[in-house]
C-alpha cells in the first residue's frame, strides 16, 4: 500500500462534511509536501509520513468532537473566543458596553441560550446541515419564548 | 500570519509556516486544515476564488475581521514582550 493510499483510507475516519469541503486540498497538499521530502532521503519521507497519519487520526478525532459539541470553546479546541476576549488596552465599556449587572442571572442564562442557538443555527446552514438548524431554529424560539416570560416577569424593557 | 500578505493554499501555507517559525514549526496537513475549518468558520478567513484554481487547490485569505484579530494579537504580543523585558530590566538594576 503506498502513502497516498493509506493517506486517502485513513481521511475516510473525519466527518462527511468535513471531507467534502477538505479532502481534495488536503491529498493534494500531502502528495506535495511527500514528493518533497522524498527528495531529502527515505528516513525524512518515512518520518513524514508516519507524522501525517498520525496527524490524521489525532486531527479526525477532533473534528468528530468539534462537531458533536455546540460549546463554541471547545469547538475552538478550548482556547477562549478572542472575538469575545477584550483586547488590550481598551477598556471594558468601550469592548462590551456598560455590563448589566442588575439583570437577574436567569434572564442572562435565557439570553445565552438564544445567543447559543442563533450561533448554532447560522454555523449549521454554513454547514448545509437543514436538519440540525433545523433543531437550532427551534431551540432558539423555545429560548426566546422563556426571555420574554422573564422580562416581563421582572419587568425589564426590550 | 502566513495570510497576512497574500492568499495562500494548503501546500504553500505549510511551507510558510515552517520558514517563519525558522523550521521549528512543521504542521501535518491534518493540523493546518483543522485550523483552517475553524478559521473559516469564526470568518477570520475565506476562500479566494482564482481563475486558475482546481478543487484541490484552493487558496485561502484574511477577512476584515482576521486581519482586525490579527492586528490585537500582534498588539498583545508586543504588549507582553515589553511587560517582561521590563521586569527582565528591573531585576538586573
Amino acid at each position: 500500500m503506498n502513502a497516498r493510499r493509506a493517506y486517502e483510507i485513513l481521511l475516510r475516519l473525519y466527518p462527511r462534511d468535513y471531507r467534502a469541503r477538505f479532502s481534495a486540498e488536503m491529498t493534494s497538499a500531502f502528495e506535495e509536501a511527500a514528493a518533497e521530502h522524498r527528495q531529502r532521503g527515505r528516513g525524512a519521507s518515512v518520518r513524514f509520513v508516519a507524522k501525517e497519519l498520525a496527524g490524521l487520526l489525532a486531527g479526525a478525532a477532533v473534528e468528530w468532537m468539534a462537531k458533536s459539541v455546540t460549546d463554541d470553546t471547545v469547538r475552538g479546541r478550548n482556547l477562549p473566543d478572542r472575538q469575545r476576549m477584550r483586547p488590550p488596552g481598551v477598556s471594558w465599556e468601550d469592548h462590551y458596553g456598560n455590563p448589566p449587572l442588575d439583570v437577574p442571572e436567569d434572564v442572562r442564562e435565557a439570553q445565552r441560550c438564544v445567543d447559543a442557538s442563533v450561533a448554532g443555527m447560522v454555523r449549521a446552514i454554513a454547514d448545509h446541515e437543514f436538519k440540525k438548524a433545523r433543531f437550532y431554529s427551534l431551540a432558539e424560539r423555545k429560548a426566546s419564548e422563556r426571555l420574554r416570560v422573564l422580562r416581563e416577569k421582572y419587568e425589564l424593557g426590550e | 500570519m502566513s495570510l497576512a500578505d497574500r492568499p495562500r493554499h494548503g501546500y504553500a501555507l505549510l511551507k510558510d509556516t515552517e520558514a517563519l517559525s525558522q523550521g521549528r514549526v512543521r504542521l501535518s496537513t491534518g493540523t493546518l486544515f483543522g485550523a483552517l475549518r475553524r478559521l473559516l468558520e469564526d470568518q477570520w478567513i475565506e476562500r479566494f476564488e482564482q481563475e486558475d484554481t482546481s478543487r484541490d487547490k484552493q487558496a485561502y485569505r484574511l477577512t476584515a475581521m482576521g486581519r482586525k484579530q490579527l492586528e490585537l494579537e500582534l498588539d498583545s504580543m508586543k504588549q507582553l514582550t515589553r511587560a517582561g523585558t521590563a521586569r527582565l530590566r528591573a531585576s538586573e538594576v
